[in-house]
């Protein structure tokens, strides 16, 4: 940096020299797009050897004529031509896209990106931040090769951030750094105050975040003031409407009793009451379209207003966020409501300086009720519930305790859930209160002779509060779906998270070497605290708080975890050709046994920017920058309970002596003594491009990472005489490969610019050990073992239906000797106890039926600008694939009674034998089985157009007291090209069964209006 | 320069003080570590033994049923198909209850590890070597007793002594079957030596806690295993301890009511060795099974799975033969067994019993059902069964046993004669005639038929008769298996191996050193 500045004072010495030649004088003002000023920046006037450079307020003075054309340059920024005219210039720059000259933001600093070494995605801030969201995470999706985001469309939904496969059997989500805090939650943040988010993919990257990396790291850091800004106030907000655009087409009253009474009549049985016409209680008069009834039009909006700027050696920014998002589902949420205020500031003096973050959160989050304890288990999620219910329910009925309708076995043969009733009578909400702040201090020890020295110490303390209230009035909606009594479930926890970081930075460029060395220490605190509440005993008029509920009971317990580290890391460049990075951390985790405490994080990667050397002689307009780069390193995963190396004593194993009750101890539950680290161990190899003169950026990477120890709960013998038979022990060993592009592509010169990026990457997943006698685990419909990936579709092979009888008996039999008929599902006989096929259809006939984890996830997006008109363009999606949906496997039921699918109007029937459709049968034990069967196992590719959003800039100053504007309109969640008749393709699942779609609530689409206004 | 590197390493020094702050131990529950230390936890640790006899797959429910289904004195009759398969000797590997039996008796494996393994290290001056010695005593008693179920039930299984330490120690392999009855030998040898004779006066925290085990518990519960293996010299000098001379001899006898070892309300009595415990109104959570909380209920299930149809669940009947066993010898004064209608609910006018759970016989007239260990005519008003709520102890070990196993000693030594009058002391219980008087100069052999007649008797539904009939290789005599058969069609199905149960499939799939056993196959 200093070398640049001499540089810098020579040239702007040489600058005055020419001056003195030249016959006038020009002055103007470089800005950037938002209106900063840019310092530095070069001036030149065309076709003479005279130039300067922008001074700290953007200004300049050069020796031109009016009339001359001035070039202007700065690092970062597109060059322009301006011709000078009689007054000051006022010049804009424009910030580039993509470049590799940009600097990214890396653990522990900052690197410029042309020096990375590593697997590090930055995402487009500005492009990313036109998706409206709760949370942040998913503004990852589509946005960085190797990062996939799966999501659920209610607000306060918890998107799940996978980078890189998967690499693990518990916690998978990646590891966030804000503004340098370690391990820190971003759902509370706003995503107006982020200033840039960057993942670190391989073990190069993120190896100096050690035991806690394996996942991948993400960076974010937060919007700052500039020095020598007068303070700047602006105003963002939008406001917007969602809407419910998929609809699954399920049957009318008709068509459902014809259905019903069919399955009813297959099975030998007779029609229930309320679908027979011949009975007095047939069902004529009500003919309810849940899905109509059940979804209203969602709002969402969000205020935000920031007052930022600084003086010569001060910087602050203030931020007042309110983002406010009202569901699309009918009843008491679900909703999200969130108050966030922020504050940033730093001050220097002399070798010092300091700064702080800190951030305020107060949400309200009305969840959607899907609880186990309160309705019955097995119940899909409410939406899933919505769906299913059936025509001739009410969804009103003032006879019923609640005023709402419900269904009742013996009459109806159904027991649906009424959704919209239950959503209405529940109250049921999350509090969530984070404070968050940290506060550090930076003191230049040495700054001179070309050696840099800092010392930094930041400490950070975040606590979050949530309030988890559940009251249940006495409900009656039908007689599965009922509560007598009111009960109130009044509970809280309390997350603490404290950290204390030093360390030291050195830099020195000796000649042709550069060196750069870091050295820190890092001490990191948790703990966790949960009170429980509950009462019940309540009577009427009720007052839903404890204290009123005759017996109330509550229960608590609370944990603690730490995390000691030492981490150094050296940077070194030669010339400009040979990069190499080092990296070492070990940690200490309070999670395992004294004995396997620490655990050693190395990692070292190379580069080579090939088209540096001498030899080089592509021409710069063909191929303008090419760098080689590889890494190879071991990152940790220590995301699993505390204390599970600790035997514990159960205090309450009772007996009787002599009528007399005594409450013995001892240890009842095996411990997992020597449980330690996972190990991700990541090679990474691939290549950086700039091509046709910057035009082109080109990148692409292959990485193969295998994770060893990994923690799985293996089953043990029962003949231990524990009680729990499923310890968690490092048994397991995965391995993931994968290969990632990144194109972008600029056109920034005209009045029309654009740039285009593209992103791509592959996953392919193998198991290698499990562990213990390395038995499978089984998901919903799904295996995992060994030699295969994770949690693949399993179950039976669909040959077919049975066409007639003799098809029947010719074929094995099925499932113990079901009594089959034409028109029920046919499995194919593929083996038996001694590996053949043995003419039966059992256990043994299942196998594996395809992939439930996308092979590829690609992004899309598109930003362009035309005079003042702007226009962006985001997509993305995931490919081969497939989804087992339960929804759709429930509206499909040949047995049971929930609304059914208006496919199955197509099923077979003796006269109707040309479908694959199986018959219905009440009695059906058959055709239900996980196989292949038509539409069980549906193609989950996929693209969906995020953000389609047009903007326009006002002139500045066009509206006095303005300096400048912005007004956009957003389609969010525009269209998705999908051949999956659930809702979402990207929907959030189980790790060992991560096809199965359990009920994910569907992504509206929005369409939203919104201002972005400076004063 | 150096200065501010002497800076760095002095503020690194300090900090790494943090090393302290990583060994966080769990602040909701006590660790293995810092138990075993006092005198109570030592007492705990034995309380949460007996514990694990209070599940389902040890006394609460499935353990004597199970293995009353497979004597020729009691069939399944239920819904729940695992109860019927095992009474027809076909019961698959897979099946839950055989499942629940192996992990429970397993809990009293590895719980009587632990205190054996710490209280035994405990100092005198924590715990008094007699405190110390009741509890280790109590822990081998328990251990054994869980290896004698488990040898009796599955014939071979791994023989597991200490707490696992390794993750390798989780995979014992199957002993021999040798072995597995040293284990049972030496650990009620071990019990025996330290157990006291009662409770009732120790010195300790333990004065008075009728119910934990006692010497006379192994005591005879040794006999019984050297029984079991004929080693009838040694039985024989086991039981002798009870008679004349011996260091039990009048602790125990016969209660005059037979029903009395049946009732909530005459538990721990006279005639009972050992018992296991169990207790209404206490708790809020069935005992079924799973990791123990102080809010359990100490119940057991077996009531209500015996209790007659409208009562109970009625998943087991008592065959009909047992029931014309009773019928053919009358009492002294001419009437039925009074045996009989203790073990069987039967509508009998002639005998004056038309009622059932106090109330007038509702079900068919012929109809026969469990009485033996339900609330029916127990006297404690109990009109019905409630599910799972039944407070009736189970009698392990009556001193009925030792007469009659005394008996069986010395008619298998040749001292057949002197069989006669320690049979008799348990049929002038029941009011039967002299047996010197009606069956006089029995040979050996008749004598061996005449002690099962009495065993299945006294015994019926108690969980001894599949024992007996196993130990004395009667499923390998045609002659006898053909007389089975006639008892019980049950016995139609059975094929070699398969009066035991199978060692569970999970535990076979998951252990690569255990073995199968015959009832595998």
């Amino acid at each position: 940096m200093k070398e640049v500045s001499s540089f810098l004072i020579v040239i702007v010495m040489l600058a005055i020299c020419q001056s003195a030649l030249a016959q006038g004088k020009i002055t103007g003002l470089v800005k950037d797009s938002v209106g900063n000023p840019v310092k530095g920046a070069t001036i030149k006037v065309k076709n003479k050897k005279i130039f300067t450079t922008s001074g700290e307020d953007g200004g300049f003075s050069i020796a031109a004529s009016p009339g001359e054309a001035l070039q202007v340059s700065s690092v970062g920024y597109e060059p322009v031509e301006v011709v000078a005219g009689n007054g000051a210039v006022m010049i804009s720059l424009k910030g580039k896209a993509t470049s590799l000259d940009d600097v990214v933001v890396i653990g522990y600093g900052t690197q410029r990106k042309k020096d990375l070494t590593g697997a590090v995605s930055t995402v487009n801030m500005a492009d990313a931040r036109k998706y409206t969201t709760n949370d942040m995470s998913q503004l990852l999706q589509g946005r960085a090769a190797g990062v996939a985001v799966n999501s659920d469309g209610q607000p306060g939904a918890v998107p799940s951030v996978r980078i890189r496969g998967f690499s693990t059997f518990g916690g998978f989500q990646p590891f966030y750094v804000v503004d340098g805090v370690p391990g820190a939650g971003i759902r509370d943040l706003s995503p107006n105050d982020i200033e840039s988010m960057t993942v670190l993919k391989d073990a190069s990257a993120a190896a100096i975040y050690g035991a806690a990396a394996a996942n991948g790291v993400v960076i974010v850091t937060t919007r700052t003031g500039r020095k020598n800004t007068p303070m700047k106030l602006t105003y963002n907000g939008y406001y917007g409407v969602d809407k419910i655009w998929q609809k699954q087409k399920v049957t009318d009253r008709v068509q459902y009793q014809t259905l019903n009474n069919e399955s009813r009549v297959n099975a030998g049985k007779t029609p229930f009451p309320a679908n027979d016409p011949t009975n007095p209680g047939y069902v004529s008069n009500i003919n309810t379209d849940w899905q109509k009834e059940g979804m209203k039009t969602g709002i969402r909006q969000n205020h935000n207003v920031s007052m930022s700027g600084g003086g010569p050696n001060s910087t602050y920014n203030f931020a007042l966020d309110y983002y406010d998002q009202k569901g699309t589902f009918v009843g008491n949420g679900p909703d999200y409501k969130r108050y966030t205020a922020r504050i940033n500031t730093s001050a220097e003096k002399g070798i010092l300086k300091v700064g702080e973050f800190f951030n305020y959160t107060h949400s309200h989050e009305n969840t959607l009720t899907f609880r186990d304890d309160i309705l019955l288990g097995g119940i899909p999620p409410m939406i899933g519930s919505l769906v299913v219910a059936i025509p001739t329910m009410p969804v009103r009925d003032s006879t019923l305790l609640n005023g709402f309708g419900g269904s009742n076995s013996e009459f109806n043969g159904a027991n649906s859930l009424n959704a919209i009733g239950i959503n209405s009578i529940l109250v049921n909400w999350v509090d969530v209160d984070r404070t968050f702040g940290n506060a550090y201090a930076e003191l230049k020890l040495i700054n001179g002779g070309g050696h840099h020295l800092r010392f930094k110490t930041s400490v950070s303390y975040d606590k979050t509060v949530t309030r988890d209230y559940t009251w249940q009035p006495p409900f009656f909606l039908g007689k599965f779906f009922s509560k007598p009594d009111a009960e109130l479930y009044d509970n809280s926890r309390v997350f603490t998270n404290a950290s204390i970081e030093n360390t030291l930075n050195y830099d020195k460029i000796f000649g042709k070497h550069s060196v750069e060395v870091l050295v820190g220490q890092s001490y990191r605190y948790g703990s966790f605290v949960e009170r429980d509440a509950h009462a019940k005993g309540f009577t009427a008029p009720y007052y839903p708080v404890i204290n009123s509920g005759a017996t109330n009971s509550s229960k608590g317990w609370q944990t603690e975890n730490a995390l000691e580290s030492y981490f150094g890391r050296v940077n070194y460049s030669y010339d400009d050709r040979y990069l190499l990075s080092a990296s070492l951390r070990r940690d200490g985790s309070s999670r395992f046994a004294p004995s396997n405490q620490y655990g050693y994080f190395p990692a070292a990667s190379v580069g080579w920017k090939l088209s540096n050397e001498k030899f080089w002689h592509v021409p710069v307009n063909i191929v303008s920058s090419l760098k080689l780069r590889g890494s190879y390193g071991k990152l940790g995963n220590q995301e699993i309970g505390d204390y599970q190396f600790q035997g514990t004593i159960n205090p309450g194993v009772v007996y009787t002596f002599a009528g007399n009750f005594y409450t013995g101890a001892l240890q009842t539950l095996v411990a997992s003594p020597d449980i330690k680290w996972e190990t991700k161990t990541i090679s990474n190899a691939g290549f950086d491009a700039t091509l046709l003169n910057g035009r082109l950026d080109f990148s692409a990477e292959y990485y193969y990472a295998k994770s060893t120890d990994v923690l799985v709960g293996i089953t043990i013998p029962a003949s231990t005489g524990f009680e729990n038979l499923n310890p968690t022990i490092n048994a397991a060993t995965l391995r993931n490969s994968g290969l990632e592009f990144t194109v972008a592509w600029h056109q920034h010169k005209g009045e029309f610019t654009y740039d285009i990026s593209a992103n791509l990457s592959t996953v392919s997943n193998k198991v290698l050990r499990l562990g213990g006698s390395d038995a499978p685990i089984y998901g919903v419909g799904a295996k995992t073992a060994i030699g295969q990936e994770v949690g693949q579709h399993f179950g039976y092979v669909y040959d077919g239906l049975f066409k007639d009888q003799a098809d029947i008996n010719s074929h094995a039999t099925q499932f113990g000797g079901l009594a089959l008929k034409p028109g029920d599902v046919k499995y194919k006989d593929i083996s038996g106890p001694n590996g053949k096929p043995d003419g039966v259809i059992d256990a043994y006939d299942r196998t594996y039926l395809g992939s439930g984890i996308p092979k590829f996830n690609y992004g899309l997006s598109i930003s362009a600008g035309y005079k003042r008109f702007d226009l962006a363009i985001s997509a993305s999606g995931s490919a081969k694939f497939l989804i087992n949906s339960r929804m759709y496997r429930d509206l499909h039921h040949s047995a049971g009674a929930l609304n059914y699918s208006t496919d199955m109007m197509n099923r077979w029937t003796p006269t109707h034998t040309n479908t694959d459709i199986p018959r219905l049968n009440d009695d059906d034990a058959n055709n239900m089985q996980d196989s292949n069967r038509p539409g069980w196992l549906q193609n989950g590719t996929y693209l969906r157009i995020n953000t389609l959003s047009l903007g326009y800039t006002l002139r500045d100053n066009l509206i006095k007291g303005i300096a400048s504007a912005r007004v956009y309109a957003t389609v969010q969640n525009l269209y998705s090209f999908q051949g999956y008749k659930g809702y979402n393709p990207d929907f959030t699942s189980g790790v060992f069964n991560p096809g199965f779609d359990f009920g994910s609530y569907p992504k509206p689409r929005t369409m939203l209006i919104g201002v972005q206004v400076s004063f | 320069m150096k200065r501010i590197i002497y800076l760095f390493a002095g503020l690194v020094f300090i900090l790494s003080g943090c090393r302290k702050k990583l060994e966080l131990s769990n602040p909701n529950l006590q660790t293995t570590a810092d138990f075993w230390k006092t005198r109570e936890q030592a007492y705990a640790g034995s309380t949460a033994i007996y514990n694990a006899l209070t599940v389902d797959g040890t006394y609460m429910r499935s353990f004597p049923g199970l293995t009353d289904s497979r004597g020729d004195d009691f069939t399944g009759d239920s819904p729940w198909l695992d109860l019927v398969l095992t009474g027809e000797f076909i019961i698959p590997s897979t099946s839950a209850p055989v499942f629940w039996i192996w992990r429970d008796h397993y809990l009293i494996v590895n719980r009587a590890n632990q205190v054996l393994e710490h209280v035994s290290k405990y100092p005198e001056s924590v715990l008094s070597t007699q405190e110390k010695n009741r509890i280790l005593g109590q822990a081998y008693f328990l251990r054994g007793l869980a290896y004698y179920n488990l040898a009796t039930t599955f014939k071979i299984v791994p023989v597991i002594t200490k707490v696992a330490e390794t993750p390798e120690d989780y995979f014992a392999a199957t002993a021999t079957e040798d072995d597995l009855w040293n284990q049972i030998i030496s650990d009620l040898k071990a019990a025996e030596a330290n157990l006291p004779i009662s409770y009732a006066n120790v010195d300790g925290l333990d004065k008075g806690e009728i119910g934990r085990a006692t010497q006379g518990a192994a005591s005879g519960l040794l006999g019984k295993a050297y029984l079991y293996r004929k080693d009838y010299t040694n039985a024989g000098a086991q039981f002798q301890k009870f008679f004349t001379g011996g260091p039990l001899a009048g602790v125990y006898s016969l209660m005059q009511d037979y029903r009395d070892n049946f009732r909530d309300f005459k538990e721990n009595n006279a005639e009972s060795l050992f018992e296991v415990q169990f207790t209404e109104g206490q708790g809020s959570d069935i005992n079924w099974c799973c990791d123990p909380t102080a809010s359990w209920k100490q119940v057991q299930a077996i009531s209500v799975t015996y209790g007659m149809e409208g009562a109970g669940f009625s998943d087991y009947l008592p065959t009909r033969w047992i029931y014309n066993e009773y019928k053919k010898e009358k009492t002294v004064d001419g009437k039925d067994d009074p045996r009989m209608l203790v073990t069987i609910a039967s509508y009998e006018p002639a005998d004056n019993s038309v009622l059932a759970y106090t109330r007038p016989w509702w079900n068919p007239d012929t109809a026969i059902y469990p009485r033996k260990y339900t609330n029916d005519g127990v006297g404690n008003g109990k009109t019905t069964e409630v599910a799972a709520q039944s407070g009736i102890n189970y009698r392990v070990l009556r001193y009925a046993d030792i007469l009659l196993m005394y008996a069986e000693v010395l008619n298998e030594q040749n001292k057949t004669p002197e069989a006669y009058s320690y049979i008799q002391q348990v049929r002038d219980r029941a009011r039967l005639p002299d047996l010197a008087t009606v069956k006089p100069g029995m040979t050996q052999a008749q004598m061996r038929d005449q002690l099962a007649h009495e065993r299945a008797l006294e015994f019926a539904i108690e969980g001894q008769r599949i024992n007996d009939l196993i130990r004395w290789g009667w499923f390998y005599d045609p002659a006898k298996l053909a007389e089975l058969k006639s008892h019980d069609r049950d016995f139609n199905s059975w094929t070699p191996g398969k009066e035991y149960l199978p060692i569970p499939q999970g535990e076979l799939d998951v252990n690569k050193n255990l073995k199968p056993n015959p009832a595998n196959g």
